[in-house]
């Protein structure tokens, strides 16, 4: 049974000129110990998605079943008692700032009506976790935004939650704190086995460190799966367009026809675009190739231009294909 | 007047009016803190929204707010006479400095919990709270430095009125101002008086302003 279930969600705000359908019908299951990513273009309503997982939006229609408990039906208590299991950290931090590191992981475990003593013991297991203890009498100005979010992530935990949402959690961050604190998640899943729901615009978050990632376009689910399937398989023009992206494929490159092979690390080692000429005498074009970690694995992918001739084009894909490589057309307006 | 003379009388004049102004803003606070509250809750984008109630209480701040101190305080005679006993003196006025201030604090502190960034009541709610935790563990403790601001304004503003009060038969430095300096024609209480007042309301904001950099965090060492 999948720990988290969206079943058919909609969610419609009604403003006084205007409605705005933020999200269309989306149906998704989330397993424990998965690493989920939701992304999509700013707009897309992922945010209002990961909002519904925990009712701070009300879906319109539909259901969120966390699990096997169907929060709709849940009263006012029952529902604030689950939203401790069901932990949430945010772009901006959201730091209480009168508060102090301790002070502000204290907060979770106040609400949850916990003793003092209890409280105390658990900051700081929850700050040797996160690694702040030396910063424990500090305020959240006095933090850069990484150690801020430490903070965050160390108030997200202190309940022993289940899940933790991470609302575009890294998009204030500069690159090699976005790494530190993706890492920090992931030890934080492998060894305490959390459930994380992973809110980003960003390809790159969702390759490094998600197992499972959908993809969000115009309220809609464009497109889910493992990160590898959609990564060297994209079907939807939603999922293409964010890889194509990411890859940095997108300059300038206009051909007539252009295919995207994706291979795995293991078979990089042959000479295929050599052997591709060779055997096939054909020319092709390489627009653009690079590699990238995914879930952990290699991956090397290449977009390549064809040439005019359409047998040869033919020929080509066949040869490709025919090498176990998962060959797909690129269209100008994907990049 | 003659120094020994003045002395006594400002003396006097001090103590009513500090009377006047700790007692009035104590109580002017005691009904718009829940005032206030009630304000920021029920607002349309509040935690808990209630069109009804919120016209009505933010109706009923502005009439209060739209009518004049002085006239208020002839308004409110009868009420001042039930509660306090009579409608002149130091501690009747309390009366009508109160339900002039408590609408006029309502709004400061309204404005303050308002200034609390919404992302971190957000994340209080994501993590169970209450609305009660709410206000009490979020609102009220981040505004903390904004509402201490709030509060030196409003006891200077409660200052400014009790002053006014002694036109019609309140105590306190506004009264001798009046019946000596403008009753008497004697220029130099009522310059002493004025000087006072500076003085008084200069403090007030001096203390008001130091306790509230104290305690805020937010400022960088």
């Amino acid at each position: 049974m999948p720990l988290i279930e969206l079943k058919n969600l909609t969610k419609t705000f009604k403003g006084k000129t205007q409605t705005v359908q933020a999200l269309k019908d989306i149906s998704l299951s989330i397993n424990q110990g998965d690493i989920f990513g939701i992304i999509g273009m700013s707009g897309a309503g992922k945010s209002t998605l990961v909002r519904c997982i925990n009712f701070l939006e009300r879906p319109t229609s539909g259901s969120v079943i966390i699990d096997g408990r169907d929060l709709s039906t849940l009263s006012p208590k029952d529902l604030r008692q689950l939203r401790q299991q069901v932990s949430m950290i945010f772009q901006h931090f959201n730091l209480l700032q009168q508060r102090d590191v301790r002070g502000n992981i204290a907060f979770a475990m106040e609400i949850a009506g916990m003793k003092r003593e209890q409280i105390d013991t658990r900051i700081d297991e929850l700050l040797e976790i996160v690694g702040l203890t030396e910063r424990q009498h500090n305020y959240p100005s006095q933090l850069s935004g990484g150690q801020q979010q430490r903070v965050a992530i160390a108030r997200a935990l202190a309940t022993n939650p289940k899940i933790i949402l991470c609302d575009e959690a890294t998009s204030a961050l500069d690159p090699t704190t976005t790494t530190a604190i993706l890492n920090l998640l992931r030890d934080i899943n492998r060894k305490m086995g959390i459930t994380v729901v992973i809110i980003t615009h960003e390809m790159s978050v969702v390759e490094s460190i998600c197992s499972h990632v959908a993809i969000v376009d115009d309220g809609r689910l464009a497109e889910c799966g493992t990160v590898e399937s959609v990564f060297s398989h994209p079907k939807s023009p939603a999922a293409k367009k964010l890889i194509y992206r990411s890859s940095g494929a997108d300059i300038g490159m206009v051909g007539d026809r252009m295919i995207r092979i994706v291979f795995e690390g293991s078979s990089s080692k042959e000479p295929i675009i050599a052997d591709l000429i060779t055997q096939c005498h054909v020319a092709v074009n390489i627009l653009f190739a690079n590699t990238r970690v995914v879930s952990g694995k290699i991956f090397g992918q290449m977009i390549l231009q064809l040439p005019k001739d359409p047998l040869q084009q033919e020929k080509v894909i066949y040869y490709l294909q025919n090498k176990n490589l998962r060959v797909e057309e690129v269209t100008e307006d994907a990049l | 007047m003659p120094f020994e003379k003045m002395l006594p009388l400002m003396l006097n004049g001090i103590k009513d009016t500090l009377y006047m102004t700790t007692v009035s803003t104590l109580f002017a606070y005691l009904l718009g803190l829940p005032l206030a509250i009630a304000l920021v809750l029920t607002a349309p984008s509040g935690l808990k929204p209630h069109a009804l109630l919120y016209r009505i209480l933010d109706t009923v701040v502005n009439i209060f707010r739209s009518i004049p101190f002085l006239i208020l305080m002839i308004l409110v005679i009868p009420v001042t006479r039930f509660i306090a006993g009579k409608a002149y003196g130091s501690t009747a006025t309390i009366v009508p400095l109160v339900i002039a201030a408590a609408p006029y604090v309502a709004r400061m502190i309204e404005s303050s919990l308002l200034e609390v960034d919404p992302g971190v009541i957000e994340a209080a709610q994501s993590m169970g709270a209450s609305i009660p935790d709410i206000i009490f563990k979020v609102l009220i403790p981040e505004a903390k430095t904004s509402l201490i601001v709030g509060a030196t304004i409003s006891s200077g503003t409660i200052l400014g009125y009790s002053a006014m009060s002694g036109a019609i038969g309140g105590g306190g430095l506004g009264q001798i101002a009046i019946s000596y300096g403008y009753n008497r024609y004697q220029t130099d209480v009522l310059f002493v008086t004025v000087i006072l007042l500076i003085a008084l309301m200069q403090i007030i904001q001096v203390i008001g302003m130091r306790i509230s950099r104290k305690t805020d965090k937010r400022i960088r060492e």
